[in-house]
């Protein structure tokens, strides 16, 4: 399959496209756009929407929806901010404790959809309700302290490329990775065809846990880069991720019927998303008009792809 | 069953807070209640059409019905009547758009009624801080909304009367195309139902509904302003899903629906009521909607 082929197949040459466009206006708009400070501030700030949206992608390619992603970054948020300095062991136990709690979210919701077989939509929109009010528990006003050395690790580089980069390389190459096992094979043809799988002799529920196990370790991942920025913790932080993540999927042709797309298509959706924002910014638009652009230029985005996998049919 | 856990509720009221059971605190829930069972009346119908429907602009559509309903009192000298039919056209408008995008173009609902809800509130934004509209509810729409005749709440009858309709709606010609487009599509259009045209039209009563109970929410509370419907975009999917309306579509209980909006308003004003943390709150709704969840699943393995 040669890459134009992959591109295709794979829904992405619209997303690219449009990310090509709207980074080029943003370079136009703003000359510095390339350097290299202003590159690594923007892609720390990408970072936690591109690695949710990658979670999500993962889910939707399994044919499922997670309405609890955004409460269950800004629970892990503040989980982390909720440490005492130098407890369990300083940052690296911290952290491992946190991914404990990410992958115990993401087992929750896998067996109430894998194994109870609830309706992905309405399940997870009960645990974000859990996971808001955990949150809370934690964290009724926004403070504590996330530990420094996790700020200062995000801000750092390594050979030159800065680290965020580098996390959301680590995360596609996961991805590549499972998705070249048959575990990654699987929850994507569970999505296009779960009689299939089911006829082949695979469990469904261990696919569909699996999944969500898979895509909560990204969530994970989001979660401590946003708290690397932030430093603090907020239950009301990431409340906007849940359907940010879901519209960068759709912007990035992941199908919401399953097993069509690519969590590249995601990340570019979540670079198309997060740019738009520079984009007004430094266009100079007046503050109340912001608001009202930005929803036209996601639903011009939307319908260029309804209007493209249209005609491609 | 929903009754059973409404009596509980309660009774359960009543043992840990003595006069929870009293005639102007039960007629103050249903004041709340009427509204979300009317946002939940919107969540039935769209999801009834199938085609994993769902309406998540209800809440920009009663903010827009709620302005333009204000800015019509203010236009015609308080003509109430006046203000609740264009704020209803508005939201029938907004509606038509949304149904025009997903039975028209076959954009996902969750997509296509997001973004329309962003740019709705955007919309919103821009229009309050340029044209300043009116924003004060007329003393009519506010006894409509928020008085009481003879012990009984004014808008109580009104979802009274607009749930026989909606029940008789639904059990006509035209709502049993409605659900049969839900429950098997192919079918209902080879048996002539023009599934697109009912579908469309699912999202377009959705808004109309909208529309009017964000002009009915501007009498409740007295006055327009922005994110006046946020609350209910979620909480009337909950309902809807808690009063047995099916997500696959093709099933519309209302009364179901109903019973549940009643439920939600007595736990969420029980639960206030203790002085419960807003962290208590969320886990016990979360955790209510997943027994739910779980009790109808093991009623249809039995």
């Amino acid at each position: 399959m040669t890459p134009a082929t992959s591109l295709k197949q794979n829904g992405l040459v619209p997303v690219l496209g449009m990310s090509a466009v709207i980074v080029a206006v943003n370079a136009w708009l703003q000359p510095s756009f390339f350097d290299a400070s202003s590159i690594a501030s923007n892609l720390a700030s990408l970072a936690p929407l591109i690695l949710v949206s990658v979670a999500q992608a993962i889910v939707i390619l399994n044919r499922e929806l997670d309405l609890s992603m955004g409460a269950g970054v800004s629970l892990l948020n503040c989980l982390l901010a909720s440490f005492a300095p130098y407890s369990l062991g300083g940052v690296p136990g911290q952290l491992a404790a946190t991914l404990g709690v990410a992958l115990l979210l993401g087992a929750t919701n896998g067996v109430l959809v894998a194994v109870l077989g609830l309706p992905s939509l309405i399940a997870t929109f009960a645990t974000s309700a859990l996971w808001f009010g955990g949150a809370l528990a934690i964290m009724p006003q926004p403070g504590g302290a996330v530990g420094e050395a996790i700020g200062d690790a995000y801000y750092a580089t390594v050979a030159g490329v800065p680290v965020p980069l580098l996390v959301i390389a680590g995360a596609m190459a996961l991805w590549m990775l499972v998705s070249r096992h048959r575990v990654g094979r699987w929850i994507v043809v569970t999505g296009s065809s779960p009689a299939a799988v089911f006829q082949a002799g695979i469990s469904l529920i261990r696919v569909r846990l699996g999944a969500y196990l898979l895509a909560w370790f990204f969530v994970f991942l989001s979660a401590v880069a946003i708290s690397a920025q932030t430093l603090s913790g907020d239950a009301r932080l990431a409340q906007s991720y849940t359907l940010g993540s879901i519209a960068a999927c759709v912007i990035g042709g992941i199908s919401l019927r399953g097993g069509k797309g690519s969590p590249w298509g995601a990340l570019l959706g979540a670079v198309v998303l997060g740019v738009i924002g520079n984009v007004i910014y430094f266009a100079g638009i007046p503050s109340s008009w912001q608001e009202f652009t930005k929803g036209l230029i996601v639903v011009g985005a939307l319908g260029f792809i309804v209007f493209e996998q249209r005609t491609a049919r | 069953m929903l009754i059973g856990v409404l009596l509980a509720l309660f009774a359960i009221g009543q043992m840990v807070l003595p006069g929870f059971i009293g005639s102007a605190q039960i007629a103050n829930q249903l004041k709340i209640a009427a509204f979300l069972g009317l946002f939940g009346l919107c969540q039935t119908v769209v999801i009834a059409t199938g085609g994993q429907g769902l309406d998540l602009s209800v809440g920009a559509v009663a903010t827009l019905g709620a302005f333009v309903g204000t800015s019509t009192l203010a236009l015609t000298d308080g003509n109430t009547a006046a203000a609740i039919l264009v704020a209803t056209a508005a939201g029938l408008l907004a509606g038509s758009l949304n149904g025009l995008g997903i039975a028209g173009l076959g954009v996902p609902p969750l997509v296509a009624t997001l973004a329309s809800a962003s740019v709705i509130d955007g919309g919103l934004v821009l229009a309050v801080s340029q044209l300043h509209p009116a924003i004060a509810a007329s003393p009519a729409l506010v006894s409509i909304a928020a008085l009481t005749s003879a012990g009984v709440p004014n808008i109580l009858i009104v979802w009274g009367a607009l749930t026989v309709a909606a029940l008789w709606f639904l059990h006509s010609f035209w709502g049993v195309r409605l659900r049969a487009t839900g429950s098997n599509p192919v079918t209902a259009y080879l048996s002539g139902t023009n599934t697109r045209f009912f579908r469309g039209l699912a999202y377009a009563l959705s808004g109309g509904i909208a529309g009017l109970s964000g002009a009915l929410l501007t009498g409740y509370v007295s006055q327009a302003f922005l994110g006046l419907g946020n609350a209910y975009v979620l909480t009337s999917v909950v309902v809807a899903a808690i009063g047995g309306v099916a997500l696959e579509g093709g099933r519309a209980p209302y009364l179901g629906v109903v019973c549940a909006a009643v439920i939600m308003t007595v736990l969420i004003s029980l639960l206030t009521a203790l002085q419960m943390a807003e962290a208590g709150r969320q886990i016990i709704l979360g955790s209510t909607l997943l027994a739910f969840l779980l009790l109808d699943r093991i009623l249809k393995w039995v």
